[in-house]
C-alpha cells in the first residue's frame, strides 16, 4: 500500500507500509507534535516581534533650570538638552520650552511649537503677546488665542518645583486639532 | 476542510505522484529510531533559520550597536531572551546531531559505493556548520566574543605564507573592527545560509537517487523495505519534539548573558571557546614553539582532508563493523581523543578560579559613582586621586577599604575624597574590587 492507500504496484515484494489504525496513530501523533512545535514558536515569535511596536516612550522629568532665573510676569524661553532613547539608541536633543511664572510664583510652561502647524513662535515684549511667525497666530501670556487661525490655545506641559529647580516632561502634541492629541 | 483544498489542488497540479516520490521513499530493513538524526539535523537548521531571522529584526551589525541591540533584545523585547536562547542552544544541538549524523553514517559503512558524494557533501555541511558558528560567535561584540574571535583569526596566522595575507582578508583589515563584523555578519546571514541550502539540497538529491543505506547485513536488508511515511516520519517527529522540548527548556532555563562590550584595550580578558571547539582550544596548550603549526593548521588540515576523502581511504568493501576492524579502531581511537580533549578542558575551566561575584558588582559600583572621575586604573581615568591599578597590592586590608569609604578622612588625613552614600554590601563589593586589583591573580 502507497500513502494514499492505493496498491503499490507490482514489482515491488517485500515494499511495506503500516495500514489501518496504526497507520493513523502515526499521521496523528506526527500532526500532533508538529503542530505543537509550530505553536510552541509562532507564539513567543509574535510577541517578540510585536511588543517593541506597542511599546509607549517613557517620558522622564527634566531639570530645565533654576526658577529664579525666569523673571515674574515676562514669558522665558529656557533650552536643554534631553536624551531621547531610540530602541537601543540613546539620542541627545535639543530642546526649547517657554516658562511664565505668575506673580503668586506658579509656573506655567509651553510647548515650544504653535498649535498651527507646528511652527516655532516668539514672545513680543511691546505687544505683550506670544507671535507665531508662519501664519500670524497671536496668544496671550495665558496661551489664549487672541488672533489668527490657531485651533485652540497653547500646549502645556506638565511641570513642577523641587528644590528650587523647574523639571517637566517634554510631550509633543499634534497640530491642527481643537482637541489636544499627544503624539 | 484541509483535505478539500488539497483535492481541489490535486486535480489541477495532480499532486499524488509528487506525495508518492516524498512519501514512499523505500527504507531498506524498514523504520528504525537509529535513522532520525539527518532528519533532527534538518530540523534544528531550520529552527537556526527562523530564530536567525528574527534576531536580525533588531541586530544591528556594527561596532556602535551590535552590543547594544542584542542587550535591548535580551532586555526589552517580548521573549527576547527566549528567542536568543533557542538560538545560542539551537547551534550547540545542531552540532551533537550533526556528530551523532555522521557517526552513524560511519558506524553503518554509510559512505561506501555508491554513497561516497552523499558522505562528502555531508562532510562539507558540516565544516559550513562549523563556520556559520564561528562567524556567529563575535555577533553579539561582547568580550568573549571579541577575544575569542582574535585568537581563532590569530591561528589562521600561522599558515605559512598566506597566514598574514588570509588574516587581513578575515578582519577587513589589519585589526579586528567593524570590517570583521559586517563581513561576518553577512556571512554568517547571507552567504552561508544559501551555500548550506545549496548543498543541503544536492545532499538529499543523492539520497533520493541512491537511497538509504540501510543495515549492514545483507540478511535484515532482505527483510524488505518500508516506506518513509508513517513509521520514520512518526519516529523522527517523536524524537524532533523531544529535541525541541530541551533546546526551548535551555532556552528558557540556561541564560546566556553577555560579557561586558568588547573592549580593545582590555587584555586581561580570558575568552572561552564554544563547548565544541574547546577540544581544540585544549590541544593547542599542549603545543608550543616549532611545533604549534602542526596544532594551528597542520593537524586540522589533515583531519578535514581525511574526513572528507575517507570513502576512498577506506576501500574495504564490507559494511559490518565486525568485518572492519582498522576503520573501526581509528574512528573510536579519532573519537577517544576528541572527547578526552574535550573533558580535560572542561576539567581545567573548572579548576581556574571562578570570579569572585561581588568583585563584578564592586567594578559597576565603581562606574556608577563615578570613581573614574578622579581616580586611575590601568590608565583609564582622571590623575587626581591616587592610581588604584595595583591598589591590591599596596592596601591588602578590607578593613581600610571598608573604613574609608565610609569617612575619607578618618583613615587618609587632607584626603579630599567625599562620603559616599554606600550601604553595607555595596561597602563589602567595592573593598573586594579594590583588592582584586593587583599585580598577579
Amino acid at each position: 500500500m502507497s500513502s494514499d492507500g492505493n496498491p503499490i504496484p507490482d514489482g515491488e515484494a517485500g515494499f511495506s507500509t503500516p495500514v489501518g489504525s496504526r497507520r493513523t496513530f502515526m499521521g496523528w501523533v506526527t500532526s500532533g507534535l508538529a503542530s505543537l512545535i509550530g505553536l510552541g514558536l509562532a507564539i513567543p515569535l509574535l510577541g517578540y516581534m510585536i511588543s517593541p511596536a506597542l511599546k509607549r516612550r517613557v517620558r522622564p522629568w527634566v531639570d530645565v533650570g533654576n526658577i529664579g532665573d525666569i523673571p515674574p510676569g515676562e514669558p522665558k524661553q529656557l533650552d536643554y538638552v534631553t536624551t531621547i532613547q531610540d530602541g537601543y539608541v540613546e539620542n541627545r536633543s535639543h530642546k526649547a520650552i517657554w516658562a511664565v511664572k505668575h506673580p503668586d510664583g506658579q509656573i506655567k510652561v509651553f510647548s515650544p511649537m504653535c498649535t498651527h502647524l507646528g511652527c516655532g513662535y516668539r514672545w513680543e515684549a511691546e505687544e505683550k503677546a506670544f507671535k507665531c511667525p508662519c501664519h500670524g497666530s497671536v496668544f496671550d501670556i495665558d496661551g489664549h488665542v487672541l488672533a489668527g487661525p490657531a485651533p485652540r490655545p497653547l500646549d502645556l506641559l506638565p511641570s513642577k518645583i523641587e528644590n528650587g529647580r523647574l523639571l517637566l516632561v517634554f510631550k509633543e502634541f499634534k497640530s491642527g486639532t481643537s482637541q489636544v492629541v499627544e503624539l | 476542510m484541509a483535505s478539500r483544498i488539497y483535492k481541489w489542488l490535486d486535480s489541477r497540479l495532480n499532486l499524488k505522484p509528487v506525495e508518492r516520490t516524498l512519501l514512499d521513499e523505500p527504507i531498506p530493513g524498514g523504520a528504525s529510531w537509529i535513522y532520525v538524526f539527518g532528519s533532527v539535523t534538518l530540523f534544528l537548521f531550520l529552527l537556526q533559520a527562523i530564530t536567525g531571522m528574527f534576531l536580525a529584526l533588531y541586530y544591528a551589525p556594527t561596532p556602535d550597536h551590535a552590543y547594544d541591540s542584542i542587550r535591548f533584545i535580551e532586555t526589552e523585547v517580548l521573549f527576547g531572551a527566549f528567542v536568543r536562547g533557542l538560538h545560542h542552544w539551537g547551534a550547540s544541538a545542531m552540532v551533537v546531531a550533526i556528530g551523532l549524523h555522521m557517526l552513524q553514517a560511519f558506524l553503518y559503512g554509510a559512505y561506501k559505493p555508491p554513497r561516497e558524494a552523499m558522505w562528502m557533501a555531508g562532510v562539507v555541511l558540516f565544516l559550513l556548520v562549523m563556520v556559520f558558528a564561528f562567524t556567529g560567535y563575535l555577533l553579539p561584540w561582547d568580550q568573549t566574543a571579541y577575544w575569542a574571535t582574535q585568537i581563532g583569526i590569530n591561528m589562521v596566522g600561522t599558515v605559512p605564507v598566506v597566514g598574514d595575507f588570509m588574516m587581513r582578508v578575515m578582519r577587513g583589515g589589519e585589526t579586528l573592527g567593524a570590517l570583521t563584523l559586517s563581513r561576518f555578519f553577512a556571512i554568517h546571514v547571507l552567504f552561508l545560509p544559501s551555500l548550506l541550502v545549496a548543498l543541503i539540497g544536492l545532499h538529499l538529491f543523492i539520497l533520493r537517487r541512491v537511497g538509504p543505506a540501510g543495515p549492514w547485513t545483507d540478511a535484515r536488508a532482505k527483510l524488505g523495505s518500508e516506506t518513509f511515511y508513517p513509521r520514520q516520519v512518526y519516529m523522527d517527529a517523536v524524537v524532533i519534539f523531544g529535541v525541541f522540548v530541551v533546546v526551548a527548556a535551555a532556552a528558557l532555563a540556561v541564560p546566556f548573558p553577555l560579557t561586558d562590550k568588547a573592549d580593545p584595550s582590555d587584555t586581561t580578558f580570558v575568552p572561552v571557546p564554544e563547548w565544541y571547539f574547546l577540544f581544540y582550544y585544549e590541544l593547542l596548550k599542549y603545543v608550543h614553539g616549532p611545533l604549534e603549526p602542526l596544532a594551528t593548521w597542520i593537524l586540522p588540515a589533515l583531519v578535514i582532508g581525511i574526513m572528507l576523502f575517507w570513502p576512498f581511504i577506506d576501500r574495504n568493501p564490507a559494511r559490518n563493523p565486525i568485518r572492519r576492524p582498522v576503520a573501526l579502531g581509528s574512528g573510536v581511537v579519532f573519537l577517544v581523543v576528541v572527547l578526552s580533549l574535550l573533558g580535560l578542558s572542561i576539567k581545567n575551566l573548572y579548576a581556574v578560579p571562578r570570579a569572585d561575584p561581588s568583585v563584578a558588582r564592586g567594578k559597576v559600583l565603581y562606574g556608577e559613582f563615578g570613581c573614574a572621575g578622579c581616580h586611575r586604573i590601568h590608565g583609564a581615568g582622571g590623575a587626581m586621586a591616587p592610581d588604584l591599578s595595583f591598589v591590591g597590592d599596596t592596601r591588602p586590608d578590607r578593613e581600610w577599604h571598608v573604613k574609608h569609604f565610609k569617612d575619607p578622612q578618618s583613615v587618609s588625613a587632607g584626603s579630599f575624597m567625599p562620603k559616599f552614600p554606600l550601604d553595607d554590601r555595596q561597602l563589602d563589593d567595592l573593598a573586594s574590587y579594590m583588592l582584586s586589583l593587583k599585580k598577579a591573580p
